[in-house]
């Protein structure tokens, strides 16, 4: 780190910072510019408070499969195709990874067969036949459903055994989530005006190895030329790794 | 004097045997300490991916050191390791030779906590009672009464509580709480049960798991072996553990389902309730002391 | 042999002492590093192998070799035997040191030391080792007491009328209550194992674990007498007391043939002969346990001839006590088993030196009270002799 930090004395990781801030500032302008209206709505359907399911009808998965087949449910009577699996119910407990944007129609389409996942309908027959997941399966442990898992784990187990079964599809943590990262502005302590190098230093308060993994890159190692990227090119000819000082 | 010596003697001795009958009496058969309705939890062994949040969960509610090494580094289950002083539980992973459909191995995880035994060992040896059992179920330790002797340590059959060997005056005894403070309150649940992302730690009352495994083992047979882990060990215990895989290959023991305590707080208090055998021997020694007394007195004077 | 005790003055500084003083200057040095890094610092316990050489020896081992204390007053005081009386003094001299470092060694392995008055306000009356505590708690002060008429001789003048005064009314109070509370207490920490089933090894995890210990205390009661008389008057070139000690190990065939038919008893109605020859470190250490620690001298004490040697006996004790101290060995250490260690157990250079130099003190202590205090009745030898 120090090698990093005292080489010509200015930083790449301020260069990285800058275009983290970059980013966000333009995710955030865009955001009130343009929305996507199908994210949108599966905000607000995340969002809707669900009254729970307690008693559900006890049938085998065989003839659960044939009745919904009986009952001519297709691909076409989905409601949705897109739903961002962000409950209110798992936050309650944990909230330590980003939503998970599910591809509903993608997922039907594959395996074609409803009941794999909507694996029982409710007892109540005025009650719809197909229901979302947080109809039947909310907090953990209720003593009310003691058979039952909370919505985390039913999803956990429901998408990790399937994509595990069918040797397809994400299996660890961020194949599926985002990484809840923390809100940046209240971690980073820098002076006013802070030197290129005060920047990188409070970069790698946290982030030492990444600082260290850097090191070994191309982006640090770079010894060709660099002119060639519409916008950067601050006539840097000879690569990073030679001469250059940050490429602000 | 002498008299008066005599007679105390002869007190001593009836107080003895008086001490003898009702010790006799109050022998009574041991009988279980254990909560009626403790809380448990249930942990299926089967669901365990590894994830080692549960880890994460406890070091953070139990404000633990941060580990040296980060809870996402998996390497570290290339190593069996123990609970000790600065975590609570571990998890171990293990290959028992299952395997799916491409033949590869597949690994079961086992998460290792205190048991909270429903008799446990380690409350029936505490000798300044430290350790106790609550009515929750969690086995608690009150720093405070602590000597740091670890007797506990040498009682607990599943070698739990850790202890602070390189604080040279103020060492404690570290283990799972049971996150106690968070189940004994409306709605609570123990930080790992809470965090664990497939539940494979379910929280609830312990008779209400027992049923829960029991309907699991039903549902699916071909899952689980036919086997509750804690069920009946060393007299029950609050954590209880389903498992897809024999129980003795991923380092469970074969254990007896008498309670450790019994044995000893069998014969303390046979031997010692009412302290009626020392009483006892007490007078039996008074009475034979003044006996040889007297009779040397009696010789000295012939 | 009709003196009454007489502090011998002898020369006290002998080489023996300063090589004393030299262990007492190692331990204390390892003593100040465990107060000062931990526990861990100067030992080999880990969370596997919570009881190491400071509990199995300084504690246990302590507590067992000091049985001659209780013993010999039991057989003098109690039950008359007033000839010999002799050797109650020293062997209770030897009990109040036993107990002194007993609890020292105490003091230095429990992790809080400053609480170690705990135990007598908050009670667990489940726990075997709440009794051995508060027995050697009480105990302790009943060998002072025990012992105090022995110093108020040796200061003499008004302090010897003080004391006598005080003590000679009750102190058979005292002698009885030294019986009850060592049978208490050295059956108990026979009890202390038996919270570990699944730990102590088959061949020692029995429910008799009390009774053994308990008669193994008394059966080495006498043999430490032997063996600690016998050394005393060779270092201090005091006579023999064999006129006493012949007649004292006839008392000891029966206590050691009662252990030694409940020990051969207990394994045989347990059924775990098949242990015995399995060739583990466990079931060496218990044949040479029972072997050369029990049987032997058992066979050697029923000889009249090594009853009346002074040499052969003074072998036959040492097995004994030998055998007893490898018996506590084996029950806290050797036979201690835990399920998940991956490696064993074994001191540390720091735990044997705090244990030699509680020793060592323990023997320094024994010297500078007989030569200054009136415990030993042997005369001095002659120089020609």
């Amino acid at each position: 780190m120090i090698r990093l930090l005292n080489r010509q004395g200015v930083s790449v990781f301020a260069v990285v910072s800058a275009m983290l801030f970059c980013c966000n500032s333009t995710q955030a302008s865009s955001t009130s510019e343009w929305t996507a209206p199908d994210q949108e709505a599966a905000k607000e359907f995340a969002a809707l408070p669900v009254e729970l399911i307690v008693n559900i009808k006890d049938e085998s998965p065989y003839e659960r499969s044939l009745r919904l087949l009986d009952q001519g449910l297709s691909i076409k009577d989905m409601p949705s195709h897109y739903f961002l699996l962000d409950s209110p119910i798992i936050k309650k407990q944990e909230d330590r990874y980003g939503p998970v944007r599910f591809m509903h129609a993608k997922h039907a389409r594959l395996v074609r067969d409803c009941a794999v996942c909507h694996h029982y309908r409710p007892e109540d027959p005025a009650v719809k036949e197909i229901n979302r997941c947080s109809a039947c399966h909310q907090d953990a442990f209720d003593p009310r459903v003691v058979d039952r898992t909370g919505l985390k784990a039913a999803y956990h187990l429901q998408c990790m055994e399937c994509h595990r079964e069918m040797a397809k599809g994400p299996l660890s943590c961020t194949g599926c989530h985002d990484k809840k990262i923390p809100d940046h502005v209240k971690l980073i302590k820098l002076v006013d005006k802070p030197e290129p190098s005060q920047v990188t230093e409070e970069c790698l308060r946290c982030h030492e190895n990444q600082g260290r993994d850097m090191l070994k890159t191309a982006h640090w190692l770079w010894r060709g030329p660099s002119t060639h990227t519409v916008g950067r090119s601050k006539e840097i000819e000879i690569g990073k790794g030679t001469i250059a000082f940050n490429n602000y | 004097m002498k008299l008066n010596r005599r007679n105390f003697f002869k007190l001593a001795g009836v107080a003895g045997a008086g001490a003898l009958a009702t010790g006799a009496k109050t022998a009574e058969a041991w009988e279980s300490k254990a909560p009626k309705d403790p809380f448990g939890c249930l942990v299926d062994l089967s669901r365990c991916v590894g994830c080692r949040k549960c880890e994460q969960g406890c070091n953070e509610v139990n404000k633990l050191l941060p580990p040296e090494r980060p809870f996402v580094d998996m390497l570290l289950l290339n190593e069996k390791r123990r609970p000790d002083a600065n975590s609570y539980t571990v998890v171990n992973r293990y290959f028992t030779g299952k395997s799916d459909e491409q033949d590869h191995l597949l690994p079961t995880y086992v998460k290792i906590q205190c048991m909270h035994c429903q008799d446990p060992a380690c409350v029936s040896a505490c000798l300044v009672g430290a350790l106790t059992k609550k009515e929750s179920g969690a086995v608690h330790y009150d720093v405070s009464k602590c000597i740091g002797c670890r007797y506990c340590m040498v009682a607990c059959p599943f070698e739990i509580p850790a202890y602070e060997y390189f604080d040279p005056l103020t060492p404690r005894v570290r283990k799972c709480t049971f996150c106690f403070e968070r189940i004994e309150k409306e709605g609570g649940v123990p930080a790992c049960a809470a965090i664990c992302p497939v539940e494979a730690i379910t929280f609830g009352k312990r008779s209400s798991l027992l049923d829960q495994a029991r309907t699991r083992m039903k549902k699916d047979p071909a899952r689980y072996i036919d086997h509750i882990y804690g069920e009946h060990e060393v007299g029950g215990t609050s954590w209880l553990y389903l498992s897809d895989v024999e129980f003795n290959k991923v380092d469970f023991q074969d254990l007896p389902s008498e309670p450790i305590p019994k044995l000893p707080e069998t014969i303390q208090h046979s031997l010692f309730s009412y302290l009626w055998s020392p009483i006892a021997l007490f007078g039996v020694l008074s009475v034979v002391m003044a006996n040889a007394k007297s009779k040397k007195n009696k010789e000295d004077e012939s | 042999m009709s003196h009454s005790p007489s502090a011998t003055h002898s020369k006290f500084f002998t080489p023996g002492v300063w090589v004393m003083l030299v262990f007492m200057f190692i331990g204390a040095v390892a003593v100040a590093a465990r107060f000062t890094w931990g526990i861990g610092s100067v030992t080999n316990l880990d969370n596997s192998h919570p009881w190491g050489l400071w509990i199995g020896i300084d504690v246990a081992t302590g507590v067992a070799l000091a049985a001659g204390g209780f013993t010999t007053s039991f057989l003098a005081h109690i039950i008359g035997r007033h000839h010999y009386e002799v050797i109650v003094r020293p062997a209770i001299l030897t009990a109040m040191l036993g107990y002194t470092f007993v609890v020292l060694g105490l003091l230095v392995d429990i992790g809080r030391t400053w609480a170690i008055w705990k135990p007598i306000f908050s009670w667990n009356t489940n726990s075997a080792l709440f009794e051995v505590a508060m027995c050697v708690l009480v105990y302790l002060h009943v060998l002072y007491f025990e012992f105090a008429p022995t110093v108020g001789e040796g200061i003499g003048g008004r302090v010897k009328t003080l004391v006598t005064a005080v003590t000679d009314k009750i102190m058979w109070i005292f002698i009885i209550l030294g019986v009850v509370l060592s049978c208490m207490h050295q059956s108990s920490l026979g009890t202390l194992m038996l919270i570990a089933p699944t730990k102590l090894h088959p061949l020692w995890y029995t429910p008799l674990l009390p009774l053994l210990f308990l008669t193994s205390a008394i059966a080495v009661g006498f043999p430490m007498v032997v063996f600690e008389t016998t050394l005393v008057s060779s270092s201090l070139k005091l006579d023999s007391e064999m006129k006493i000690l012949t007649p004292l190990t006839r008392i000891t065939i029966f206590i050691l043939g009662l252990y030694m038919v409940l020990k051969v008893g207990d394994l045989v109605y347990r059924d775990v002969l098949g242990y015995l020859l399995d060739g583990s470190t466990q079931s060496n250490s218990f044949l040479v346990e029972l072997g050369f620690g029990v049987i032997l001298p058992w066979l050697l004490l029923i000889t009249p001839g090594v009853r009346k040697s002074r040499g052969m006996l003074f072998f036959t004790c040492c097995l004994i006590v030998g055998g007893v101290v490898l018996n506590r060995i084996n029950v806290f250490l050797v036979g201690y088993h835990s399920p998940y260690a991956q490696t064993s157990y074994f001191p540390a250079i720091g735990e044997i030196v705090v244990t030699a130099g509680l020793i060592a003190a323990l023997m320094f202590l024994y010297r500078l009270a007989v030569t200054f205090l009136p415990v030993l009745s042997a005369s001095k030898q002659e120089v020609s002799s």
